[in-house]
């Protein structure tokens, strides 16, 4: 392998890497709050790519413009599903095992209902609608322009997000409540509000990973499951709840699934990806970084 | 002979006549229920006592499906459907040894994890080392012959519910479910326990995997090790109410009739209904349709009957 190769591969983990943080972050923020074991978070990326991908198509502009109207709409979804779904489980729930196992079973509900009403809207699988595919030269190394556009973006999310968390003063009641939910109410952190707020912004990062691909990628009603799982792994990797954690794990698992399907076959993706979840379930259940 | 092995042998008998009428349509329904009945029964013998979110369902009947696609032809049926089960039953012996100490979500995402893993898996083998991607399954027994082996098969897992809740083990189970470190110190192995536990309910999903794989004459993974299989299963086990035998077996005949009526007509309207259903049985009935107090309804109307 030369260098220019592995330059190549590196860019190419990363961008992958980087689409997890957002969607993993999105996830961990649900879990690490409320409990919600999410699995239709990918769900939502699916709707935030189908929603970019139809508005560029009908108005031909620039993706960019219409990022973040539909972060907003999948933000107002995110409050109007907690308060249909999850206030009524976490009020019944007699304890956090219960509301795991519970929210899990909606989550797959909620994927019936998302993929199937894609499907029934949409139809099948469709091509994105390439935006800034030219390549760009740094260099040996080409990188095409809109997967650069990709790396920006999420990193720029990504950090804006763990800035907020760490400088804000909303930034520390969300810490707060990851790190000791009684505590931060006993405190004055008015949960009933942040909850839905967090949930609500799960779904907008999960919109906003989902236009960019929009942008990359084919677009199919099941594009969002891998991402799920992603997600999870991520998770795993980096610790419920631990922010920072969660985007060193995504960087790790974009490139050693990048560099995985170089060297073995594409084939296996999915198999590198489970193998590296199952792996780091039995090996370090506590996330990676625990200590 | 006590009164279940009574029950479960005369409606056997009575389910045992259907293929007498010869009509293939009522023939092939009765299958699809007695499938998810011993599927729903066999995942609540487990799940429901300790409360652990099973999802290796698919992976267990996938196996099975896979040992009739590599036996059928070279042993007699009731081999294959035999060596099905016990595929499925050393599959969750091992992966039940390392996820059993795992809890809640963790526990159902790492065996869905290794369910995709055994699928993807299978897909890399087959397409290595046979050259195929799926596989075409000749001299199939009659469907008679296959409905009489799932009858017999959810029959065993019915009565193995009731049989096994009330043994020793069953208690044991329930105790885990409820407080594992009170019933360990009462003396429970927690981990033998919940291993046996595990395994027994894994052999029915094996053994009618190996028993329907017939069925579809073609078969590859994205088929036999579909995950939703073990969707539809949680769903029938939930909405009917895992802990208790009849909630299992009304799901399942609720949800193969409802399924039947939709799924030929609207099929993507009939997954956006099963997604409201499984949100809504979640919400509304956590301990399912047989957990439910029904006579709670009764008993609010009373007082306003009076003047």
């Amino acid at each position: 392998m030369n260098f220019y190769l592995f330059l190549d591969l590196v860019v190419a983990g990363l961008v992958t890497g980087g689409l997890y943080a957002v969607v993993a972050l999105g996830l961990n923020l649900q879990y690490g709050l409320m409990r919600i074991m999410n699995i239709a978070h990918g769900e939502f990326l699916m709707l935030g790519a189908y929603f970019t991908y139809t508005l560029v198509k009908v108005t031909g502009a620039s993706p960019l413009w219409f990022i973040p109207p539909m972060m907003v709409v999948l933000f107002l979804l995110g409050l109007l599903l907690h308060r249909l779904v999850f206030r009524r489980l976490a009020a019944t729930s007699p304890n956090a095992e219960a509301m795991e196992a519970r929210s899990l079973i909606v989550g797959f509900g909620l994927m019936f209902i998302a993929q199937n009403v894609a499907q029934l809207i949409w139809g099948g699988g469709m091509s994105g609608q390439p935006y800034l595919d030219e390549p760009v030269k740094f260099g040996e190394v080409t990188v095409a322009a809109n997967r650069l556009l990709v790396l920006v973006v999420v990193a720029a999310a990504s950090l804006a997000l763990v800035l907020v968390l760490k400088k804000t003063l909303l930034g520390k009641a969300v810490r707060g409540m990851l790190q000791a939910p009684l505590g931060a109410m006993l405190v004055g952190i008015d949960t009933r509000k942040l909850h839905p707020a967090c949930f609500g912004l799960g779904l907008a990062l999960a919109g906003l990973a989902g236009g960019l691909l929009s942008m990359v990628y084919e677009l199919t009603p099941a594009m969002g499951e891998p991402y799920t799982i992603s997600a999870l792994i991520v998770i795993t990797l980096g610790g419920l709840g631990n922010i920072p954690g969660a985007i060193a794990g995504a960087v790790l698992l974009g490139l050693v699934e990048t560099f995985g399907m170089y060297l073995t076959s594409p084939s296996l993706k999915t198999l590198i990806s489970y193998g590296v979840l199952v792996g780091v379930l039995l090996l370090r259940p506590k996330g990676l970084f625990a200590r | 002979m006590n009164a279940t092995t009574l029950i479960v042998f005369v409606a056997g008998v009575l389910l045992g006549a259907i293929p007498a009428f010869e009509a293939p349509f009522v023939q092939s329904l009765a299958l699809t229920c007695l499938m998810y009945a011993g599927l729903a029964v066999s995942w609540s013998m487990f799940s429901g006592p300790t409360r652990y979110l099973s999802l290796a369902t698919s992976a267990f009947f996938g196996l099975g499906a896979y040992c009739t696609a590599w036996g059928l032809g070279k042993l007699p049926w009731p081999a294959v459907v035999m060596l099905g089960g016990v595929a499925a039953m050393v599959f969750a012996f091992l992966i039940g040894l390392v996820t059993l100490k795992l809890r809640g979500a963790y526990f159902a995402v790492i065996t869905y994890g290794l369910g995709e893993l055994v699928k993807h898996t299978i897909t890399h083998i087959e397409k290595t080392y046979f050259r195929t991607v799926g596989r075409v399954l000749t001299e199939t027994p009659s469907s008679t012959t296959v409905y009489w082996t799932v009858l017999a098969i959810a029959a065993l897992a019915v009565w193995t519910y009731v049989a096994f809740g009330r043994s020793r083990w069953g208690h044991a189970l329930r105790g885990i479910g409820m407080d594992e470190e009170r019933t360990a110190t009462l003396g429970v192995n927690p981990m033998r326990v919940k291993l046996v536990g595990f395994c027994l309910s894994s052999w029915f999903a094996g053994a009618l995997g190996a028993a329907m794989a017939v069925r579809w004459t073609y078969i590859d993974p994205h088929t036999v090790f579909n995950p939703f299989i073990v969707f539809q299963t949680v769903l029938i086990s939930m909405v009917g109410g895992p802990l208790s035998v009849a909630g299992p077996l009304v799901g399942a005949v609720g949800f193969s009739l409802l399924s039947e009526w939709l799924r030929l007509s609207l099929p993507y309207l009939y997954m956006i209904i099963l997604g409201v259903l499984l949100i809504a049985s979640v919400l509304y009935l956590p301990d399912g349709i047989a957990g439910y107090d029904w006579k709670k309804l009764w008993r609010r109307r009373k007082p306003e009957e009076k003047p």
